[in-house]
């Protein structure tokens, strides 16, 4: 029996639809850190320069140390940090400038890697 | 009614070209690195060894790859010839340099067999590496991420330009070079050139062995040669049947 030609690309379009919508049961960020155990209050920043993996581990080392965030999950692919933070101890305001706050390269010199562009 | 069918598959690699360059220029919530269902062969080894996936991978690269595994059970490599965004500007190229040459350079078969070896040598290292060091080490060679990226993060500068530059050149010399010669999503799916379910099937009591249907396909193989079309380099691009100028020669069926 004859297949219709039309069916390719239907299936060529069912494969790609399929696939991106199959992507939440894969959900996974590319760094997770818990820096102590306990919960609190949710922030999620899109972060221009959180590029790689080698990128999205040292945007969570920055926070390595810092009173108040619970735990950080980097999304290299969405450039996406997920943090869960004690609202009493950090303000996302506060969160926001440690990301933003100038860092120092190999050559001494001190530059701004990574910038907010979302907060919510 | 015979045209259709490429005016219909330029048209979806068209969309998909455009809403990879969408991504790339920044529009959207991902980057466009994350809808490469290569990528998904490439995080393979590191979620199943250390539980998280290499540089900028990440799930959707996987579910994509799912996908288009799944059409390759059913459709063989037609994700490469219906969709994929460097196999559309490779053809556009191939169409080009029909119009440059006045005959067209062809490798010899022996040579051109042993030339289609290297994307499994490509295929073999670009997995060596990520799985070694969880980076994408060969994406300064990548011309799918050069392109898009306009040589971003991960490039290396003059050697990606000269990669880059003799795959440009390559792509109007030989018809789809790169497809051809080096793509590893393309040696990842061979295999299933004999596994897919759906093929073009010739009717050899109708065919008329005019050559046509040679003439048209753009990896330059001879359906008029064959019963089953289930070479590896056939993306049911459906180009031959299209070619045809005799009705019923060249049909699609589920055949294995």
């Amino acid at each position: 029996m004859n297949i219709p030609r039309m069916l390719i690309p239907l299936l060529v379009l069912a494969a790609l639809l399929g696939g991106y919508f199959l992507r939440t049961q894969f959900t996974q960020p590319t760094t997770s850190v818990a820096f102590q155990r306990g919960g609190g209050a949710r922030l999620e920043c899109v972060v221009d320069g959180v590029k790689c993996k080698g990128t999205a581990a040292f945007f969570t080392q920055l926070y390595d140390g810092v009173p108040g965030i619970t735990s950080i999950e980097t999304f290299a692919t969405e450039h996406k940090a997920i943090f869960t933070y004690e609202p009493s101890v950090i303000t996302p305001d506060q969160i926001r400038r440690i990301m933003e706050a100038p860092i120092p390269l190999r050559d001494g010199s001190r530059q701004q890697v990574f910038q907010c562009v979302s907060m919510q | 009614m015979h045209m259709k069918t490429r005016y219909l598959r330029y048209g979806l690699m068209a969309l998909v070209l455009l809403s990879v360059v969408y991504l790339a220029l920044g529009f959207g919530r991902r980057s466009f690195e994350a809808f490469c269902p290569f990528g998904g062969m490439e995080s393979l080894w590191g979620l199943h060894k250390f539980g998280e996936f290499s540089c900028t991978l990440g799930p959707l690269n996987l579910s994509m790859m799912i996908g288009v595994l799944l059409l390759a059970l059913v459709a063989k490599k037609a994700f490469c010839g219906w969709a994929c965004p460097i196999g559309f500007l490779g053809e556009l190229g191939a169409r080009l340099s029909r119009l440059l040459w006045k005959k067209q350079p062809k490798p010899s078969a022996k040579v051109n067999s042993l030339l289609k070896g290297l994307r499994y040598v490509v295929l073999a290292l670009a997995l060596y590496f990520t799985y070694k060091t969880g980076e994408l080490i060969l994406r300064g060679y990548d011309p799918f991420f050069l392109l898009f990226s306009g040589f971003g993060h991960g490039s290396i500068g003059l050697v990606s330009w000269i990669v880059l530059g003799l795959i440009v050149v390559g792509a109007f010399v030989i018809p789809m070079f790169f497809c051809r010669y080096l793509c590893p999503m393309g040696a990842t799916f061979d295999p299933f050139s004999r596994l897919g379910l759906i093929k073009l099937v010739r009717n050899e009591s109708t065919c008329t062995q005019c050559g046509s249907c040679q003439l048209a396909c753009p990896h330059g193989l001879a359906p008029h040669q064959m019963v089953k079309i289930r070479h590896r380099d056939c993306t049911n691009c459906l180009e031959c049947a299209d070619a045809c100028p005799e009705k019923n020669v060249l049909s699609l069926k589920a055949t294995l």
